[in-house]
C-alpha cells in the first residue's frame, strides 16, 4: 500500500496538467497544502517542465507545400510509368511461354524420331529378336498371364518363337 | 485557385461531419480519397508546420525535419485508398509523424531495426543517453544555446514512449486521451508514462533549474 506522499507523487504530473478527476485533484490539493516535501517536489516538476520551453520551434522555410506537391507529381509519374510497363510484361511472358512450349515439342519430336525407332534388324537372330520385341509391344493388349506365357516361350530353347 | 480550394474544403468539412468526427481535415482527406488533389494540397498547407515542428523536437535538424515531413505526407498520399476516418485526422497524422521520427532517430543511432510506435520500449534509455559531464561543476553558468542542448539531451535520453508522450503533450498540447489514441495505449498508461518521464526530466535537469539568480546550477 503506497504512502500518501508516494500516491500523490505518482499523480502529480497529471494534477499539474489538469488531467485528474475533480475529486482526485481535490485530494491531491489537500495533501499539498499540508506537505512541504510534496510541494517542493511539485515545484521542481513545474520548473523542469518549463525548461522544455527553452528549446525553440523549428525555423520556418516558406514554400513547403509547393515542394511537396512537386514530389507528389514525381511519385505519380513513377507509378504511371510502372503501370504502363505491366501490360507489355504480360504480353512478353505469354509469348515466351508459348515459344518455350513449341520449342519443347519440336525438340521432343526430333529426339523421338531420331532415337525412338529401333534400327532395322540385319541378321536372322536380330530379325527373330525384333519379331519377339514387336510381339511383346503388342502385349499391351494382352492380360498379364498372356504376357508371362509369351515370355516363357521366348526363354525356352526348343521354342520356334512364332510371334505372329 | 485558393477560393476554389476553400470551397472544396468546406464541402468536405460538411462530409466530415457525417463521418467519425466534426473534423475539417477528415473532410479534406475524404475529398482527396475521391480524387480531388486540391484537398490534399490544402491538407499539406494546413498541417505541414505542425508536422515539421514535431519532427524537429525529435531530431533537432531543420533540413532533415523537412525531408522527413515530406515522407510523412507521402505516406498519407499513398494511404488514401485505405484511409478510414475512425479518429481525428491529427491523431493518425501524428502517429505517422512519430513513426517516421523514431525511425530516423534509430537510423542515426545506427540501429537496423525499423521500429513502429507499437514496438517502442518504455524502459531503459533512449538513443542518446549519456551521463551529464557537467554534474561535477556546480559553479558553471550556462549560455542559452548550451541550456537548449542540455534540455534536448534530457528529452532524447528518455525511453521512446516517454519521449513521444512528452513531445506530444508539451509541444503539441495534446491531452492524455489524444496521446493514448496516437500511440495506441490507454489513458492510464499515458498518465503513468508522463509521470515517469517528468520525474526523469526533473532528475536530469535539476542542476539547471532557474533559481531567480540568473541561469546557474542549483547546488
Amino acid at each position: 500500500m503506497p504512502s500518501p506522499c508516494q500516491w500523490v507523487r505518482s499523480v502529480l504530473a497529471a494534477y499539474l496538467d489538469g488531467e485528474l478527476k475533480p475529486s482526485t485533484a481535490k485530494a491531491v490539493r489537500r495533501h499539498l497544502e499540508g506537505c512541504e516535501s510534496c510541494r517542493a517536489h511539485a515545484r521542481l516538476l513545474k520548473e523542469s517542465w518549463r525548461l522544455l520551453d527553452e528549446v525553440p520551434p523549428a525555423p520556418a522555410r516558406p514554400g513547403f507545400t509547393g515542394r511537396m506537391m512537386a514530389r507528389i507529381v514525381e511519385e505519380k509519374d513513377l507509378s504511371v510509368f510502372a503501370s504502363r510497363l505491366r501490360p507489355h510484361r504480360l504480353r512478353r511472358q505469354v509469348v515466351a511461354s508459348v515459344a518455350g512450349l513449341a520449342a519443347g515439342l519440336v525438340f521432343g519430336f526430333t529426339v523421338y524420331t531420331w532415337t525412338g525407332l529401333p534400327p532395322e534388324p540385319t541378321s536372322p537372330v536380330e530379325r527373330e529378336a525384333s519379331r519377339n520385341i514387336l510381339f511383346l509391344e503388342d502385349a499391351d493388349l494382352l492380360d498379364e498371364i498372356a504376357v508371362i506365357e509369351a515370355m516363357d516361350r521366348l526363354m525356352s530353347p526348343d521354342e520356334t518363337g512364332d510371334g505372329a | 485557385m485558393a477560393k476554389a480550394a476553400v470551397a472544396v474544403a468546406r464541402s468536405y468539412e460538411r462530409e466530415g461531419r457525417r463521418g467519425a468526427a466534426a473534423d475539417y481535415d477528415v473532410g479534406l482527406m475524404l475529398g482527396f480519397q475521391k480524387g480531388n488533389e486540391l484537398a490534399f494540397q490544402e491538407l499539406v498547407e494546413r498541417n505541414h508546420s505542425r508536422v515539421i515542428g514535431l519532427i524537429y523536437r525529435f531530431i533537432s535538424d531543420a533540413s532533415d525535419a523537412e525531408d522527413l515531413a515530406q515522407e510523412v505526407f507521402l505516406r498519407i498520399y499513398r494511404a488514401r485508398k485505405t484511409y478510414k476516418p475512425t479518429a481525428k485526422f491529427s491523431t493518425w497524422m501524428f502517429r505517422i509523424t512519430a513513426n517516421v521520427s523514431l525511425n530516423a532517430l534509430r537510423s542515426r543511432a545506427n540501429r537496423r531495426d525499423d521500429v513502429s510506435i507499437d514496438q517502442m520500449s518504455d524502459f531503459g534509455d533512449g538513443p542518446r543517453a549519456m551521463p551529464d559531464p557537467d554534474s561535477r561543476r556546480p559553479d558553471l553558468h550556462l549560455h542559452q544555446s548550451e541550456l537548449q542542448e542540455k534540455v534536448r539531451e534530457a528529452i532524447q535520453a528518455l525511453p521512446e514512449k516517454q519521449q513521444v508522450a512528452v513531445i506530444l503533450n508539451k509541444y503539441e498540447g495534446m491531452s492524455y486521451a489524444d496521446i493514448a489514441r496516437t500511440i495506441g495505449c490507454t489513458t492510464m498508461a499515458v498518465k503513468s508514462l508522463l509521470a515517469r518521464a517528468r520525474d526523469n526530466l526533473k532528475d536530469r535537469l535539476l542542476l539547471y533549474i532557474h533559481t531567480g539568480r540568473g541561469r546557474q546550477r542549483v547546488s
